[in-house]
């Protein structure tokens, strides 16, 4: 079972307590898989017999989380489940971690010993530091099926973050039985947000002493299986969300009722970070000397943080919620997101232009924020800048980032801007016309009698269509660049002669304009006295995933964008048409496409093609109309031109 | 291995206080905090365009002294400077470095300071000092420790250096160099001091050439101090207590450089960048004490093979396959000739032990454990099928060899680390010897994983402690596809009919791997996705665990036309229809060899009945591309046969390693190939 993604960040101290509950009695069998409905095993290579969640709040600042869960393995597939992979760090600590595991027919092979668990940092991949650290039992068997069977209780003094119930998080997995349970003292009472939780399964609350008891249960989940975009898994299966009142890290109390409460206590652990040394203040009135537009003063000081910082992840202090001071950054040049935002901000001070430090729960394709349920659903900062005629976002981490510009990692998004009054909820800038995202492409492609072509092309890109190429430049070596293009050719041969990317930041979004000269060789092929010529160059939209059955889930359509390319090809002379591919016109609720092969006096072959598509979401009917949408695209992409030799 | 040699240092009886620095040699190339206002000259650096940073100088020494514990120690001292041209390569902004402790040896970081140098506004250079607030000590095992740091105000145009001394109690392995990065080196130096006691053997790799190679001959002093009681015979003192003595050793200085080193480059089929990187390596020999008869320590390939004879994790497990006897009996008697049998014991190994994914020479569990728990990693499941085999009366033995991800063996340098993994040899009879892995769930008797194949490096059969030889790790196993198909065209251009698809040898490996994996459906579903336009009707599978038959695909298929009406001229491009591919080799260069590991064939065979009334206008024509030397040969032929035609296109590539300088022939050679599998077939109604 995978559960460290219950916890934001989690701590071991020494008392860890190791191996097997002593088999039962009678050793009647458990959980075999002879009693596992049969509908719970179509579809999926585990079946979770049993999961209890037991979250206890023994304080506002200390929280019990216990789970056991049993999960049944019926392939090599579901091999995660026999591992319990728990995290912690410095503020969570692990009680004890114990485990069995069953063969199919429901006799215990042998409990968890030590030689079983191994202890690893939890490096996320692109920090330097974190104290994260992660306990791993592994308890995988090579005979399916199995039962793995685990039971832990971590203690947590980091409260903000309360465990998140969702039994069925991954695909092909299928819930026979999950429990979760919440106890609290009556000043205390839980927050929660049910979510897709099937009828009859909602809350049953009880009072017990001067404790809240809260309990939920699920039964008989079949398994699910992620369709092509479908909204994300989390947005799909039965899950309830659960947040304190009050909740307290590292003695630092705050109010999770509202928004503005969560904003306060953020604002506050960093609200003295801000002092500046004389030197640095001066260095900034410096720079925006003799500039009274406040939004040229913002753009100079975000220059000079892009020229001078650069992003190094550490997280530590409060949790991780706490940055390092501005005085720091100042001196060392780097931070994470928080200390390079209170930097900004304090360098944006010393400019004479107010700005507020903002959460964002950062990621491609994100699910939407739950704005009516305050709790920490962010893990990741950045700065707002209010003006008069409009507010500028700067994303502080990037050396290269246009100012101003949020792409899909942080844009068109609810955040919690961080004032002295509390929070605030407030929508980062989107992107959300097609026409704000295109790619315009024009080439030139020459074709000699033996079909090889050179082509030169020309492709600006912006908007949220320019963020990949962006980091290309911006992140990849000059030789990994050109990998980066000849993998995004989707050509069976060429070469790249010459490559380019030049980043424009002038506009209201960043554009990028990327220039290739390109040898193709047979790009178009002969046979006989014909030539066959596949007028789309280089934007075919792939088919769409073939799948089978009805759909299920809701079509996603994440980006908004624009596609136009005009290609002129010239062809070897005397060549006449033979066969010419028809016009293609489609317009849709998914979008519009035009496409048209020209044969000009002249003899030059044009090519045009626009494409269009919409973000949004629709429903799972609508899919077979967007499927056969995409097919005739697909088809008209990669129509062919036929040109014949004359007989002499 | 390190800890045996220790405990020998040990009781040599050397206790020491202090030792004098070796004579000064060369200059130094670089000195820590002495900046050159060059570094900061853009047009020093115009020939670096594409790269992310540049280390100026890379600099390391390693010399031996005397322990606070007593006994030698190991004193590697580094300092290297790097200058960083683009953002992206701020992450050259961040140091690590690994250290290992075992019992109570160690290795220890100490003296870690660093600087970053910038020009400022007025063109002086500033500079940073590396707070003790930026290193991180991070615990990665419980044997190693990795301590991280971060330099500060990094930005275009700096110049970061840093220093640090790692002291090692491990002699057995000299620090070792690596010359060539991920970035250009203008210049890389190491220096080794080696006292007359230590004989390390030098491994050397790599494509680029040295600029210095040096050695020179001086002394040391070492002070050493007698320790109460176990001094003996080895040093000419017999003090006892507390009191001290100089010596001089005799020193070999060893002075390595390179300049100019370009940048490491990752390409398809190589094995692995590290086989390829400019480096060398070290291993204790031996050892002379004064006074006492040279002891060789490592050395001979006799002595590696006993050592792991006699280690309980390796040799230790080979004649421990007793516990398997019943079923081996049964299975002997079932099967009296050799190959039979040892495919037999080879697939009861196979299906009942599952391999965990570890790579190792040595056994974890035991044999015994691995086949009651039905797991273990690759020498538990590996050592246990020679242990089985030897049980069921067959001649096994292990064969040491290095994974091509873990790189290349040398056979001049007996050097166990080089070795990770190990598989059995089996002698059927006087002249057939089979390589067996039995870690592939889908492998057949026979065939060793793909992750063990490689042109340029041999494993070593160890026959016995006196008795060892090098075999070849090329496998009689080829990646083989045959691709088969009656398809009917008609009038409108619809194709429909039926493929059978058979894979063998290692793409079979593959498959069925992809097929478990996925399972029948999504399998099928994904070679959908790679063969736009088709439609299949109905599938089938067949062999998907008979391993020593090919796995077949039956399809019903269709590829249907948008055409409503019959039409005048059908063009047709059927093997691009039927084989979606394109060139790997993408790059226009390359610097390595091409290691596919396996020889490879792909065929397809295609009888396409045409529609009554139309006529082949225009065909491809028949062709045959060859490599150079044999080295491969594409087939292409369309021939008419009544109102179909057949047409069959085949790839060999004769060899499973093809040399940096025969890569531009081996892109051409795809190039063509797929050019001329494009080719269209042009049919006329007749009029």
């Amino acid at each position: 079972m995978r559960v460290s993604s219950l916890f934001h960040a989690a701590a071991l101290g020494s008392g860890l307590l190791l191996g097997a509950r002593p088999a039962q009695a009678g050793n009647e069998p458990h959980w075999p898989v002879a009693a596992i409905p049969a509908a719970l095993r179509e579809n999926a290579h585990v079946v979770v017999r049993q999961q209890d969640d037991i979250i206890t709040v023994k304080s506002a600042g200390r929280l019990l989380h216990t789970v056991h869960c049993v999960a049944t393995i019926l392939d090599e597939q579901g091999d995660d489940w026999g591992q319990a992979v728990v995290g912690y760090d410095k503020l969570m600590q692990l009680s004890y971690l114990r485990g069995n595991v069953y063969d199919a027919d429901g006799r215990l092979l042998r409990g968890l010993r030590a030689a079983d668990t191994k202890d690893y940092s939890a490096h996320d991949g692109f920090s330097l530091y974190t104290d994260n650290r992660v306990r791993v039992a592994d308890l995988r068997q090579s005979r399916y099926p199995y039962t793995a069977e685990f039971e832990y209780e971590v203690s947590t003094t980091n409260t903000l973050h309360f465990p998140t119930w969702r039994p069925q998080d991954e695909e092909h997995v299928s819930v026979e039985h999950a429990t979760l349970r919440v106890v609290t003292p009556a000043e205390l009472p839980l927050r929660y947000l049910e979510e897709r939780l099937p009828s009859g399964s909602a809350v049953a609350k009880s009072q017990q002493g001067s404790q809240l008891v809260y309990t939920w249960q699920l039964q008989e989940l079949p398994a699910t299986e992620l369709e092509p975009q479908s909204p994300p898994l989390e947005e799909l299966v039965p899950t309830v969300y659960t947040a304190p009142t009050a909740f307290e890290v590292q003695g630092v109390r705050g109010d999770l009722t509202s928004w503005q409460g969560l904003g306060q206590w953020e604002y506050q652990l960093n609200q003295d970070r801000g002092q500046l040394s004389p030197e640095t203040t001066a260095k900034v009135a410096e720079l925006v000397k003799g500039i009274a537009d406040p939004k040229e003063r913002a753009r100079r000081v975000y220059q000079y943080l892009q020229s001078s910082t650069r992003y190094v992840s550490i997280q530590l202090g409060i949790g991780g919620y706490q940055a390092f001071p501005a005085s720091t950054v100042a001196s060392t040049g780097y931070g994470d997101c928080k200390a390079l935002s209170n930097y900004c901000m304090a360098l944006l001070k010393a400019a004479e232009v107010p700005s507020y430090c903002a959460l964002v729960g950062a990621g491609r394709n994100r699910a939407a924020l739950r704005t009516g349920f305050p709790s920490n659903q962010f893990n990741h900062m950045i700065l707002c800048v209010p003006l008069k005629q409009d507010t500028v976002w700067l994303e502080c981490t990037s050396q290269s980032e246009a100012f101003g510009y949020m792409g899909a990692f942080t844009g068109g998004r609810q955040a919690l801007l961080l004032t002295p009054q509390g929070g605030q909820l407030v929508r980062t800038p989107r992107y959300t016309t097609p026409d704000e995202n295109r790619q315009f492409r024009r080439a030139e492609v020459q074709i000699d009698e033996q079909g090889h072509g050179r082509a030169t092309v020309r492709t600006r890109s912006t908007g949220l269509q320019q963020d990949e190429l962006s980091q290309v430049l911006h992140q990849l070596s000059a030789d990994e660049q050109r990998k980066y293009v000849y993998k995004q050719l989707a050509l069976p041969a060429v070469t790249i002669e010459q490559h380019a990317l030049q980043p424009d930041l002038r506009g209201p979004r960043p554009a990028m304009t990327e220039r290739l000269t390109l040898a193709l060789p047979s790009y178009a092929s002969r046979t006989g006295r014909r030539l066959f010529l596949t007028p789309n160059l280089l934007n075919r939209l792939p088919p769409p995933a073939p799948h089978v059955g009805a759909r299920q889930a809701p079509l996603q359509l994440n980006l908004p964008f624009v596609d136009a390319d005009t290609i002129r090809y010239r062809v070897p002379a005397g060549y006449k048409p033979e066969s010419v591919p028809a016009p293609v016109q489609l317009r849709t609720a998914f979008g519009s496409y035009d496409a048209q092969t020209q044969v000009l006096p002249d003899g030059t072959v044009q090519y045009i093609r626009r494409l269009q598509m919409p973000a949004g979401r629709f429903e799972p009917k609508d899919y077979e109309a967007y499927e056969a949408f995409r097919q005739r695209i697909s088809k008209a992409d990669r129509a062919q031109l036929v040109l014949v030799q004359p007989e002499s | 291995m390190k800890h045996v040699l220790r405990t020998t240092l040990l009781a040599a009886g050397l206790s020491a206080l202090a030792c004098l620095p070796a004579r000064a040699q060369a200059p130094e190339p670089i000195k820590f905090g002495k900046i050159d206002s060059k570094d900061f000259d853009k047009a020093a650096f115009a020939g670096d365009s594409a790269a992310n940073a540049v280390i100026l100088c890379d600099y390391g020494r390693s010399r031996f002294d005397m322990g606070s514990q007593g006994g030698f120690v190991l004193v590697f001292d580094r300092v290297i400077r790097i200058k960083i041209l683009k953002k992206a390569g701020y992450e050259w902004g961040d140091g690590a470095v690994m250290l290992y402790h075992k019992g109570a040896d160690t290795e220890k970081l100490s003296n870690l300071r660093g600087f970053t140098y910038n020009l400022g506004a007025n063109g002086e250079i500033t500079k940073d000092k590396l707070e003790t607030s930026a290193v991180f000590t991070e615990q990665v095992t419980g044997t190693l420790t990795r301590r991280k740091f971060t330099m500060p105000n990094v930005r275009e145009g700096s110049v970061v250096e840093y220093a640090y001394t790692v002291t090692s109690d491990f002699l057995f392995n000299l620090q070792d160099w690596t010359f060539q990065h991920q970035v250009p080196t203008r210049w890389s130096e190491y220096r080794a001091s080696i006292p007359e006691y230590f004989h390390y053997k030098q491994l050397w790799q790599g494509y680029e050439p040295l600029a210095v190679q040096e050695r020179t001959d001086g002394s040391t002093q070492f002070v050493v101090r007698g320790s109460g009681g176990s001094v003996g015979g080895n040093w000419t003192t017999s003090h006892q207590g507390t009191s001290s003595q100089a010596v001089v050793a005799q020193v070999v200085n060893h002075r390595w450089a390179t300049q100019n080193v370009p940048a490491l480059r990752e390409e398809p089929f190589m094995t692995t960048a590290r086989d390829y990187v400019t480096q060398i390596n070290f291993e204790l020999e031996g050892v002379k004490w004064p006074n006492e008869a040279y002891r060789n320590v490592s050395g001979t390939w006799e002595k590696m093979q006993m050592e792991l004879l006699n280690a309980d994790e390796f040799g230790g497990q080979l004649n421990r396959g007793g516990f398997l006897k019943a079923q081996l009996s049964a299975l002997t008697a079932q099967n009296p000739l050799a190959a039979d049998r040892a495919a037999a014991v080879h697939a009861l190994v196979r299906d009942n032990v599952k391999a965990n994914g570890q790579t190792s020479l040595f056994s974890d569990a035991g044999i015994r454990k691995a086949w009651d728990q039905h797991q273990g990693n690759a020498a538990d499941v590996n050592l246990l099928l020679i242990a089985a085999l030897r049980e069921a009366g067959l001649r096994a033995y292990p064969v040491i060899l290095s994974t091509r991800e873990h790189g290349r063996v040398d056979t001049n340098f007996p050097l166990l680390t080089r070795f990770n993994y190990v598989v059995a040899a089996v002698q059927l009879n006087d002249s057939t010897q089979v390589l067996a892995d039995a870690t592939e769930p889908f492998a057949p008797f026979g065939m060793l994983p793909a992750a063990c194949l490689s042109s340029q490096s041999q494993g070593r059969l160890i026959q016995d402690a006196a008795h060892g030889s090098w075999v070849e790790l090329n496998s009689p196993f080829r990646h083989v596809s045959y691709r088969s198909a009656q398809l009917t065209l008609d009038e409108r251009g619809n194709l429909s009919g039926k493929l059978r698809d058979e894979q063998g040898g290692y793409r079979a490996l593959q498959q069925r791997a992809d097929l478990r994996q996925q399972g029948e459906k999504k399998y099928v579903e994904n070679l959908l996705k790679q063969q736009q336009g088709w439609k299949i009707d109905k599938f089938a599978f067949q062999n998907t665990t008979t391993l020593t038959k090919p796995l077949m695909l039956d399809l019903d298929l269709r590829v249907p036309s948008e055409a409503e009406q019959p039409l005048g001229t059908i063009y047709l491009s059927l093997l691009q229809t039927l084989n979606e591919a394109t060139n790997p080799f993408r790059l226009a260069d390359r610097r390595f060899p091409v290691d596919f590991g396996a020889r490879r064939e792909e065929t397809s065979m295609v009888t396409l009945a045409l529609p009554a009334g139309y006529t082949v206008e225009e065909m491809p024509k028949n062709a045959v591309i060859d490599l150079p030397n044999g080295g491969g040969r594409f087939l292409f032929s369309v021939t008419p046969v009544g109102n179909s035609l057949q047409i069959m296109s085949r790839m060999t590539l004769n060899r499973s390693m093809y040399l940096a300088d025969e890569y531009a022939s081996l892109r051409e050679f795809y190039e063509r190939m797929l050019a001329k599998q494009a080719e269209k077939i042009v049919l006329k109604r007749k009029s």
